[in-house]
């Protein structure tokens, strides 16, 4: 019988290895429990701090230097000179960089896993195109008012995304499909803004351009505001996604046969992804490969099998502060648009991580 | 081992008039099955035959274009999918592992329809992925990643995540393709022993009829989407049956092992010769082009 070779390498003394999948740590609450990847975790601490330091160093640094301890006291809210320069001047602007990071970072996050496709973000399947074409034409049309433009382009960005979703659909949603559909509308919604930024006066134009960059110049606590209030209330959502994202991984048959609804975690997953981008584009325009990049570094940096979104969250804020703070004193006195320098700070360190990386250029 | 037909329900799982297709394409003409209970059964047939798409729709991975197939008497397109998990697992035949994952990480996912967003591991879980990585010899390998295994190891690494889903029934489609000889023995091994020490039912597609042979309770042939026989691989496995399934003329012997019906294939071809090696070579490039076609 062919059992006998079972007998033969039959196991010695039970390896007793690792069983609670290897690398996670285990949370109990009551009767709830969680699983929390320890490299993640570690990853994200670090990033935090690191996220501390920039937004420090972005509050220090400016026209006129203003030392930590300055900047500390404006923002535990104690008396200070500086109150003008840090809480006024520069505080509001870097909370909106670091709230469009964020977000940034969590819907490139879902929407690279959902596509299965590294190279899927929102500025490459066509999200921040929708967003650009309706908000410049708006502009060449003479809505110029930044009351609101940010509401038309995440309009713009969520009807191009569903448009996407829409013609990608064929009995089911095919990961490649998606994002080829994706890229031709994002070319042709391209065409379509340049057409209206040739139709445009020369200065609307060059307004559009600079909103097309993005930038964060001029942003204030009323953006800071609304975008707050949205993330908020999508927090819920990122929860349930962080869990979701686990089983959207496998290939689809695998998925289902493990009781996944798959169509349903997938457009959830891909909604709060655009959301999250539309808002993230509204508040301070398509800031380029930060959606693209931030999940891929976070990625390896921490080795999980999955996109671990509070690190590519923390990562997105990291590099959209970062970015801003060169694009405010590079150049100084003139003001680059962030979205010039934040592929400058991402583009090179991925790089360098995926020259290092044993897996090489794989998702 | 198997339920007794006076107690209890032989077949948990059956098709009904079931018909399948893609598009327009019609592969599975109204197939009537039962799969017994606590059994290995094994569906064989030429290439384009049907018998991965029955698989498949048995695992309701396809939805069928007409007829059923009940789990327990009910249509499986009215149980909740997750439901359908727990009393079902499915390896399809190219599973693709996330990148990076390590050996636990992967199986423990098999533990998804006993998990919630709020429980995310339990004691059961710990329990039942421990058990099925130590069945299937992989528990040494925990913490290595799955892309760096072997194809042997990769292939007891997703049937352990199958069996860490814990279900009476458990779908194999083709688990051997890929494996050199001595790995396939492995896995059909493994897979007869989940059998007969845990009363598993096993439903497993392949492609090699000897093994079909050698290891199936009761053995399913398919040819172009109907079934051609079924029953115990002694009352199957004929000289007739395999010309009238796969075209071939060949000699029925005992295996000189087992004793399970084994199939060698005679006239061999002979230069100048038009005979059956003409007609088997225009046959191979017609289910070419009928599997590749979208």
């Amino acid at each position: 019988m062919s059992t006998a070779t079972l007998g033969k390498d039959a196991r010695p003394a039970r390896p007793t290895g690792p069983v609670r999948p290897a690398g996670y740590a285990l949370v109990r609450a009551g009767s709830a429990s969680f699983l929390l990847h320890r490299g993640a975790a570690l990853v994200a601490a670090g990033l935090a701090v690191v996220l501390a330091a920039v937004c420090v160093a972005y509050l220090c640094v400016g026209e006129r230097f203003v030392p930590p301890g300055e900047v500390l006291r404006v923002l535990f809210g104690q008396d200070s000179r500086s109150e003008l320069v840090v809480g006024t001047l520069r505080l509001p602007r870097m909370t909106v960089g670091l709230l469009v990071g964020l977000a940034f970072g969590v819907a490139g996050a879902l929407i690279q896993t959902v596509a299965r496709n590294p190279l899927a973000s929102p500025d490459i399947i066509g999200i921040s195109q929708g967003a650009s074409a309706l908000t410049v034409g708006a502009m060449i049309f003479g809505i110029t008012s930044y009351d609101v433009l940010p509401y038309l382009s995440v309009l713009g960005g969520v009807l191009a995304a569903a448009l996407v979703y829409v013609f990608a659909w064929r009995g089911g949603l095919h990961a490649t499909r998606f994002v080829l559909i994706g890229i031709g509308f994002a070319i042709a919604l391209r065409s379509v803004t340049q057409l209206f930024m040739t139709k445009g006066d020369y200065l609307v134009a060059q307004q559009a351009q600079i909103w097309m960059t993005g930038s964060l110049n001029g942003r204030g606590w009323d953006e800071a505001t609304t975008l707050g209030w949205v993330l908020l209330v999508l927090l819920p959502g990122v929860a349930w996604a962080a869990r979701a994202q686990r089983t959207a991984a496998m290939d689809d048959d695998t998925a289902v046969a493990l009781g996944v609804r798959l169509g349903r975690v997938r457009l959830g997953l891909v909604a709060l992804g655009v959301v999250l981008a539309s808002v993230a584009t509204g508040a301070a325009g398509p800031v380029d490969f930060v959606a693209l990049l931030a999940p891929q570094i976070a990625r390896r940096l921490t080795r999980t099998a999955q996109i671990p979104l509070l690190c590519s969250a923390l990562l997105g804020a990291v590099v959209v502060v970062a970015g801003d703070l060169l694009a405010r004193r590079l150049f100084s006195p003139t003001e680059l648009p962030v979205g010039v320098l934040t592929a400058a700070v991402g583009a090179p360190y991925l790089i360098w991580l995926i020259m290092r990386g044993r897996t090489g250029g794989k998702a | 081992m198997s339920s007794d037909p006076a107690t209890g329900p032989v077949t948990r799982l059956r098709a009904a008039s079931l018909s399948l297709g893609y598009e327009d394409r019609t592969v599975v003409h109204e197939l009537d099955l039962a799969i017994p209970d606590g059994r290995v059964t094994v569906i064989v047939g030429p290439n384009a035959c049907g018998k991965s798409t029955t698989l498949r729709a048995l695992g309701r991975l396809l939805k069928p274009k007409g007829g059923a197939v009940l789990l327990d008497g009910a249509e499986l397109a009215r149980i909740p999918t997750k439901k359908i998990a727990q009393s079902i697992g499915l390896l399809p035949q190219t599973p693709v592992a996330p990148e990076a994952i390590t050996v636990a990480d992967l199986v423990s996912r098999g533990r998804q329809p006993h998990q919630a967003w709020w429980k995310q591991w339990s004691a059961d879980d710990e329990r039942a992925v421990t058990a099925a990585m130590e069945r299937t010899d992989v528990a040494a390998l925990a913490e290595r990643p799955v892309d760096a295994l072997s194809g042997g190891q990769r292939q007891r690494v997703w049937i352990a995540m199958a069996l860490a889903q814990e279900t009476d029934l458990l779908l194999l489609d083709e688990p051997t393709t890929y494996l050199d000889i001595s790995h396939q023995v492995e896995v059909l091994d493994l897979v007869r022993q989940l059998n007969r020490e845990q009363g598993r039912t096993v439903v497993v597609v392949l492609h090699d009829l000897n093994q079909a042979a050698r290891y199936a309770d009761h053995l399913v042939a398919m040819k172009e989407g109907l079934v051609v026989a079924e029953g115990t691989p002694d009352e199957v496995v004929t000289a007739e049956l395999v010309r009238e399934v796969f075209g071939l003329e060949s000699v029925v012997v005992p295996d000189p092992v087992t004793g399970s019906p084994l199939v060698v294939p005679g006239a061999p071809w002979t230069p100048g010769e038009g005979g059956p090696g003409a007609g088997g070579a225009a046959e191979a490039v017609e289910d070419a082009s009928f599997s590749s076609a979208p």
